[in-house]
């Protein structure tokens, strides 16, 4: 719906905030919906802009590039806010492995300037390099990555936030371990918009493995990988990140080994052992190109699902999703969730997308959209949270957004 | 300004100046009351007896004292939530408590509050060996969880000082650190589920490790650590770890703090990732060599730093020699190393009985508790130094140097009045110090009651508010842990003088 920007905010804001182009990354199906986009350039700016709204009534769809923006809009009038303007790292202190970025920050810069020293953020989800850090903070996805570091929830020490009703707050801190009050940070991680717009955000930093080694093994039917690649997560050894992914071609299964040379030597020779398996190792460049692949690969897909079960049902996951005819899958073993993409010509998607929910949530799963077309009724087909933490959840948002100015993008 | 009371704030904040927060007055619960609970608990599980209430008076920190009016043991989620759905339909305040090892006075009773403790909820419920997942109730002793578990090359990572004696249910709501945590990371990352009980007996399920972690919001992270003023966990779900297959411990013995500190920073700059990198400052290894607790470590020497690594054993020596490199370089007297078992509990044993030995010392001891960045620890220290130097007390250092993370220890005579004063002056200026520095006033102990007068230090009123209003989505009648956490600030233009509290000054 149209928002005309009234006299009161174009005063309220420098112009620099305005006249931005939708974003061409920004999801088709909210695309079409988007007549205004705000580029506010600091985190008072974003409070002026959201007290504004709540005045008015007007919704805000907080944006990083948009690209992986869950694909519904509001009925009422609203704008979207990009965090494009706010993309400079205010803090780094490589000796304390910690970095303070602005939440539009790309992961690819903040890449590059880590790398220097040495060190990276090892989180690996989709498309990472052009997401923005508020954007993987409001997402909470880690990637695979996190069998070997952990999740992402656990390495942000800090944010600057505005609330729905325009309250700026600092959260957290910059060092490693704090417990000063209720943990309202952790609320962030993976809130995707729905309590408050994130500003800034300090994390963590790794130092850069010595050796990154990829061990790769293949078949033509993923379900002859699903006890291999179960007998490495339950190895004694922790891999890096555990990866298998199925297409129509065949299953892959990818394990990543990280340390010292002598240690990888080692831990792929336990992997073996354990496993009872020969894996094959690929060299740069190929790994390289094989892991983006893999990790990249269904990015532009119009649907796709993330379905979630204890680890060790992986293979029935697999079993249920590999039914759908010309499908992706991308699973992260040790955390148990499967990355589907599914073809969006499928004539009875719904029922296929009913089917899928029914099976995986009586093998004691859940399923959410990643992305869906327009037409798909998201609501339907996926599984709600409890009753008890939906209810929670509702008096969170209420909390800090009080007058629902904010567009989760749930 | 934001407006913040609670029942429990109805008196003068907890002081150390006070000594004890309790007025001496600790009414009696109705005697219908306690019949209840005795039918939903069985009579030998409530315990009203003046002279048993004393067990429960404080937790790890003595400072602050006061009997509950009663307090209640029940033994599984529904025990516990028939009884808070009894106490709270009476406006009877709950305060949990585990095993009582806290150190910042965080199970303190309130006047009103009844005491319920996780004692009998000890038993652990599932070890999913294939997921790597343990269901624990919340009055498991930490360290009997690595043991249930080792049998199947598992383990339980957080390792707080007090493992043998703290309970997983604490450690969920202290959110409780260890040495280890630089790099295995805080309860809080382990932590995938929770059955709670909630206000007035509500139970709730919270996440779970087969379902998809943001299909909402974090709770089970927002209710980790949040020092029983949101419920009472029941069931615990927590993530294991495979037995490491080889550690390696290091001692290095320095001159100083300060060139302790700065080997750390060399070892963590230089990419190296060790499981724990502890420090002792002189007066604690001075302490330990005077006890029976002796490592045989030089009486000169100003500092003593453990460094631990593990993983697989093959990468584990180049590891140790380059970190020895870096002792090296920063002027380290000697560095040993450990392989074996025995030898490493010896070269750990000034680090994990600094506390006992203290006791030599002084007849008090405050362990105070604070976090910095890694790169101001060598100013910090300096500063803390100057703090107790101007106090005229002695403060001994202990701490995960690898985190930032401090403990300096206030030594004191708690019958020596003037002293007091000291050390609760000296404790405020080490928090400020920490905070100018960028750090925070509590890394792993939490703030209880303890450092509720320091939040300001770090938070301002919209945060606050803010985590009062979380609070108030799970507690809205604030009667689980009142005066907690939260310091009650003065509301400007609030008629009700009587409640008004100025903390901080």
């Amino acid at each position: 719906m149209r928002v005309d920007l009234t006299d009161s905010l174009s005063g309220l804001l420098p112009g620099e905030a305005f006249g931005h182009p939708v974003p061409s990354s920004l999801w088709a199906a909210l695309r079409t919906g988007v007549e205004t986009v705000v580029a506010p350039g600091s985190a008072e700016e974003v409070a002026t802009l959201l007290k504004w709204a709540s005045e008015m009534g007007v919704r805000v769809v907080p944006i990083g590039t948009g690209a992986h923006t869950y694909p519904r809009y509001p009925r009422d009038p609203f704008l979207v806010l990009t965090t494009s303007r706010l993309n400079e790292i205010q803090h780094y202190e490589p000796a304390d492995l910690t970095m303070t970025a602005s939440a539009g920050a790309s992961i690819r810069d903040l890449s590059t300037a880590t790398a220097i020293h040495g060190q990276w953020l090892p989180f690996d989800p989709p498309d990472v390099p052009n997401r923005t850090l508020g954007g993987l903070v409001a997402t909470g996805l880690s990637g695979p990555l996190w069998a070997g570091y952990g999740q992402l929830r656990n390495h942000v020490l800090g944010a600057t936030i505005v609330c729905g009703d325009g309250r700026a707050l600092r959260l957290g801190g910059k060092v490693v371990k704090n417990v000063a009050g209720f943990d309202i940070l952790k609320l962030m991680v993976g809130s995707r918009g729905e309590l408050a717009v994130i500003t800034s955000v300090t994390v963590r930093l790794f130092p850069l493995p010595v050796v990154d080694r990829l061990l790769v093994l293949e078949a033509t039917d993923v379900s002859e990988l699903v006890s291999t690649a179960l007998a490495v997560a339950t190895a004694p050894i922790m891999p890096a990140s555990i990866i298998l992914s199925a297409t129509s071609d065949g299953g892959r299964l990818l394990v990543r080994l990280h340390g010292a040379r002598v240690s990888v030597e080692a831990d792929q020779k336990s992997l073996e052992k354990h496993t009872g398996v020969s894996l094959e190792v690929r060299n740069t460049p190929e790994a390289e190109s094989l892991l983006v692949q893999e990790r990249d690969s269904g990015i532009n897909t119009e649907l796709a699902v993330r379905v979630w079960a204890l680890p060790s049902r992986i293979g029935m996951l697999l079993d249920v999703l590999k039914q759908v005819p010309g499908v992706r899958l991308n699973a992260d073993v040790y955390g148990g969730s499967v990355r589907a993409y599914l073809p969006v010509n499928l004539s009875d998607i719904e029922s296929i997308l009913a089917g899928l929910q029914k099976d995986i949530e009586e093998l004691g799963g859940t399923i959410r959209a990643l992305r869906i077309p327009a037409e798909v009724n998201a609501s339907s087909y996926f599984t709600k949270p409890l009753v008890d933490e939906r209810e929670l959840a509702a008096g969170l948002r209420r909390a800090f957004d009080p007058h629902a100015v904010l567009w989760g993008t749930q | 300004m934001y407006r913040l009371l609670e029942k429990g704030d109805e008196e003068p904040v907890a002081s150390l100046l006070t000594g004890k927060v309790s007025s001496g007055m600790t009414r009696r619960l109705p005697s219908t009351v306690v019949s209840d609970l005795a039918e939903i608990v069985g009579h030998e599980h409530v315990i009203t007896d003046p002279d048993c209430l004393l067990v429960y008076e404080s937790d790890g920190l003595t400072a602050y004292r006061r009997p509950p009016r009663a307090v209640v043991l029940p033994s599984s989620t529904e025990e516990i939530s028939a009884v808070v759905g009894l106490l709270h339909s009476n406006g009877i305040e709950v305060i949990p408590r585990g095993a009582g090892t806290g150190l910042s006075g965080g199970a303190l009773a309130t006047p009103e509050g009844v005491i319920v403790g996780t004692a009998r909820m000890n038993r652990i419920l599932k070890i999913d060996v294939e997921n790597r997942i343990a269901i624990a109730q919340p009055g498991v002793i930490n360290a009997r969880l690595t043991e249930a578990t080792n049998p199947y090359g598992l383990y339980y990572a957080p390792d707080p000082s007090s493992q043998s004696a703290c309970t997983l249910g604490g450690n969920v709501a202290e959110n409780s650190g260890g040495p280890h945590c630089l790099k295995y990371g805080v309860t809080a990352r382990y932590v995938t589920g929770l059955t709670v009980v909630l206000a007035g007996g509500r139970i709730v399920e919270l996440g779970g490790v087969g379902r998809d972690p943001y299909t909402t919001l974090d709770l089970v992270g927002l209710f980790v650590g949040s020092e029983g003023c949101f419920g009472i966990a029941t069931e615990i779900e927590l993530r294991l770890l495979p037995i490491t297959e080889g550690v390696r411990t290091l001692l290095g013995i320095f001159e100083s703090v300060e060139s302790a500190g700065r080997a750390v920073t060399k070892i963590i700059a230089s990419g190296l990732m060790p499981a724990a990198v502890e420090i002792v400052d002189g007066p604690t290894i001075e302490a330990v060599e005077a006890s029976v607790f002796a490592a045989g470590y030089p009486l000169e020497a100003g500092a003593a730093l453990v460094i631990e690594f593990d993983g697989t054993d093959a990468g584990l020596d180049l590891d140790a020699d380059r970190a020895e490199q870096c002792c090296l370089e920063e002027g380290a007297i000697e560095v040993q190393r450990a392989t074996d078992p025995e030898h490493r509990t010896k070269l750990w044993r000034a680090r994990k009985k600094a506390f006992g030995a203290m006791g030599r010392i002084a007849p008090d001891l405050l362990v105070q508790d604070a976090t910095v960045p890694r790169t101001k620890l060598p100013e910090v220290l300096a500063g803390i130094d100057d703090i107790g130097n101007r106090y005229g007390l002695k403060i001994a250092n202990v701490f995960h140097a690898g985190d930032g993370n401090l403990h300096p220890n206030i030594l004191f005579d708690r019958q020596n009045q003037n002293e007091l004063e000291l050390v609760e002056r000296a404790s405020k200026e080490i928090m400020q110090l920490c905070v100018d520095a960028g750090g925070t006033i509590t890394g792993e102990h939490g703030v209880g009651v303890d450092k509720r007068q320091y939040m300001t230090l770090v938070h301002g009123p919209a945060e606050l508010e803010a985590m009062a209003a979380a609070k108030r989505v799970f507690d809205p009648d604030s009667l689980f842990n009142p005066g907690k956490v939260l310091p009650a600030v003065e509301v400007k233009g609030a008629t009700d003088t009587a409640k008004i509290l100025a903390i901080g000054e």
